[in-house]
């Protein structure tokens, strides 16, 4: 066998080898793929559940109709029924984003053709739960309107949706945060394999062998790949069995996660070598991932917030990841630019990735 | 033993001609050179940052000399990468994988050098370094001594020419010493391999080398046979007595012929005595110009024997 092959293959052993005498390593950076899911998932619970309290001294029919179409109105509440006291309370311990309060006599002044008042106390510690309020509360009433006929209501909405189905914030969300697990395990798995050799000062057999000190680095990063596709898979399963995402096109969601697993495999393998320390070379892949992935427009379909993020996040393997990903998973297309260029900028950026990280390993590896 | 350029490339296992390195403008080695013949263990034996290790490190090409040529096996360097399977080298740090098996470490090894039949020359290795009933533990768990003899393994698996070993002993206790000492004379004798040793413990240039090759700061002061450097430094008188006496015996020997070293210590006197003259003779030298409580004969250790030499060096 030719002899840099047979390294390849050598370390890609004793690397499965120490991962697998590493149980801790490998389980906490499996536990770590979920956690991210739970981390995504907790940015839509915060959004869509936003406590309310609704404190109704109306008995009339108005009020029932009012509260049914702020039910309905905007996902970001969840009205709970309580009594003036209890809400002032709740809401100065921080428990309550809002108390909205329908006053006696609300559906009488309705009824006398005159104009009822809706009093609402918000908590505007944070004012992205103000605003859900602030736009939530003038649509459900102008619903309630248009339902109740009240004359000089001229415009009504007619919806018509671009999706034959609805996809919940959080499952949206959640397909994307694959992108982001494959860029921390991968990412993660390689950069210690690559760090550890420096570390242990194990290098130096890799200097004086007879082959390229490249060939025993690929195979640890196809070992470490391996790894990482196997998380991933276990988080795949995780994301169709427990949040109920039924995939549209299975097979391309196995060759999104295989490139976002390669190109992190990659990245982690290149700051391994540069930094040659593990412990600071994890915290740069953590401290990287969020930005990488937040800016990747995984949030939302498209940039509502200016052009800068919007270019910022093209420089993202991510942000093509996400738009692959979200077509493997529904049928999506989340980017401006059509599906097939998200492919193949993913592709350009494997390409991209392996070339660099194959520079900077002759660089640090060859004397 | 002096350098004899008359031996040709062929014969020499490493040749450094006017060999100088710095890092970072400061001069590891100046202007060296160096001439190791073949099928001979040779001692580099020098205090810390004497050079030793960047010595080493020259040989096996993991640093390049700021100027000079070397020629290694009868290949100047740098050579291609084929030709570093014709030399092993040991770390001073073991530089092994702790999550593998001794056997699992020497496999890897094969692979990166394309051992043929390998499981065979693994088990001849294992054969060597005493480790064949251990073969399936953890390198994590062994001793310092059979973590260094897995690692003279390692370099040991490619049949190579030449072994380089930084420091063999470090750390180990005595057993485990003379265990390591007694495979590399094995080891030479078996396969007439060139074993280039670095160290800073005399004893061990004693028990294991036919050639030392004395090194401080950056340069090389002598080449010559163990006991040739045991007998520059002499032997050593230890004296205990009392403070009086001992600044009598220090203005009685100063200008002696036979002494080359006299120093007060803090039990009395230490005098080293030149391998012309027998110890004997100052002994009773001495008992006539003080009293004395007791006294012990000893070999000078490397620390006494370079401040010997610097003083030889100074004179």
């Amino acid at each position: 066998m030719n002899t840099n092959i047979s390294a390849i293959i050598g370390a890609a052993k004793v690397e499965a080898i120490q991962l697998l005498r590493s149980p801790l390593l490998v389980v906490l950076t499996g536990i770590q793929a979920i956690t991210f899911l739970i981390l995504v998932s907790l940015f839509g619970l915060t959004g869509s559940m936003a406590p309310t309290a609704l404190v109704n001294y109306d008995q009339g029919s108005y009020s029932k109709s009012l509260i049914q179409n702020l039910q309905s109105a905007h996902h970001s509440f969840r009205l709970e029924p309580m009594s003036s006291d209890e809400a002032t309370k709740e809401l100065a311990q921080g428990k309550l984003v809002a108390e909205i309060i329908i006053p006696s006599g609300f559906s009488q002044t309705i009824i006398n053709g005159g104009t009822a008042s809706l009093a609402v106390n918000v908590d505007n510690i944070d004012t992205d739960m103000t605003h859900d309020i602030q736009r939530a509360l003038p649509s459900a009433i102008s619903h309630f309107a248009n339902q109740q006929e009240f004359p000089n209501i001229h415009v009504t909405v007619s919806e018509h949706d671009l999706i034959n189905h609805d996809t919940s914030y959080i499952s949206y969300l959640i397909v994307s945060a694959l992108a982001l697990d494959a860029f921390v395990v991968a990412g993660i798995l390689s950069a210690v394999s690559a760090a550890r050799e420096f570390e242990l000062g194990t290098v130096k057999l890799l200097w004086l062998a007879p082959v390229h000190p490249i060939f025993p680095f690929i195979g640890r990063m196809i070992t470490t790949d391996i790894f990482a596709m196997a998380s991933m898979i276990g988080s795949g399963l995780i994301v169709v069995a427990g949040y109920n995402v039924h995939l549209l096109h299975p097979f391309e969601m196995c060759a999104a996660l295989s490139v976002c697993v390669f190109i992190c495999g990659c990245a982690g393998t290149m700051l391994g070598t540069a930094l040659k320390r593990v412990l600071p070379v994890s915290s740069l892949i953590f401290g990287l991932a969020i930005p990488f992935y937040v800016s990747s427009g995984a949030l939302e379909p498209e940039r509502f917030d200016g052009n800068f993020m919007w270019y910022a996040g093209h420089i993202s393997p991510l942000y093509y990841a996400v738009g692959f990903l979200e077509h493997a998973a529904y049928g999506f297309q989340v980017t401006p630019e059509p599906i097939f260029l998200d492919v193949i900028m993913l592709f350009v950026w494997a390409i991209a990735m392996m070339l660099l990280t194959g520079y900077i390993l002759q660089r640090k590896l060859v004397i | 033993m002096k350098i004899d350029r008359s031996k040709n490339s062929y014969q020499l296992a490493v040749e450094f001609e006017k060999i100088s390195h710095s890092v970072d403008k400061r001069l590891i080695l100046d202007n060296v050179d160096l001439a190791i013949e073949r099928n001979h263990i040779v001692g580099l034996l020098g205090p810390n940052g004497a050079g030793k290790t960047t010595l080493l490190s020259l040989m096996a090409g993991l640093i390049h000399p700021s100027s000079g040529r070397i020629t290694i096996l009868g290949k100047q360097l740098p050579a291609d990468t084929m030709f570093r399977k014709r030399f092993g080298m040991v770390f001073q740090e073991t530089a092994l994988y702790q999550e593998l098996s001794v056997y699992e470490t020497l496999k890897f090894a094969a692979s990166l050098y394309g051992v043929p039949n390998a499981d065979t020359r693994i088990g001849e290795v294992l054969e060597l370094i005493g480790l064949t009933k251990r073969k399936n533990d953890l390198v994590r768990i062994l001793s310092g001594g059979l973590r260094r003899r897995v690692s003279i393994g390692r370099a040991l698996l490619h049949k190579p020419e030449l072994l380089l070993i930084d420091e063999p002993t470090l750390g180990l206790d005595a057993t485990a010493r003379h265990a390591i000492w007694e495979h590399l004379r094995l080891l030479r004798s078996m396969r007439n391999t060139t074993i280039i040793v670095a160290t800073n413990q005399l004893d061990e240039a004693q028990a294991l080398c036919d050639v030392v090759t004395v090194l401080n700061k950056g340069k090389i002061l002598f080449t010559e046979t163990p006991d040739e450097l045991v007998a520059r430094a002499g032997c050593c008188l230890d004296i205990d007595c009392k403070r009086a006496a001992a600044t009598l015996i220090l203005n009685a020997l100063k200008n002696s012929a036979d002494v080359l070293r006299v120093e007060q210590t803090g039990r009395g006197v230490a005098v080293f005595v030149k391998s012309t003259t027998t110890p004997d003779k100052i002994l009773h030298k001495i008992t006539r110009v003080a009293p004395i409580d007791n006294f012990r004969f000893r070999t000078a250790d490397l620390v006494e024997v370079f401040q010997t030499l610097n003083g030889v060096y100074e004179h």
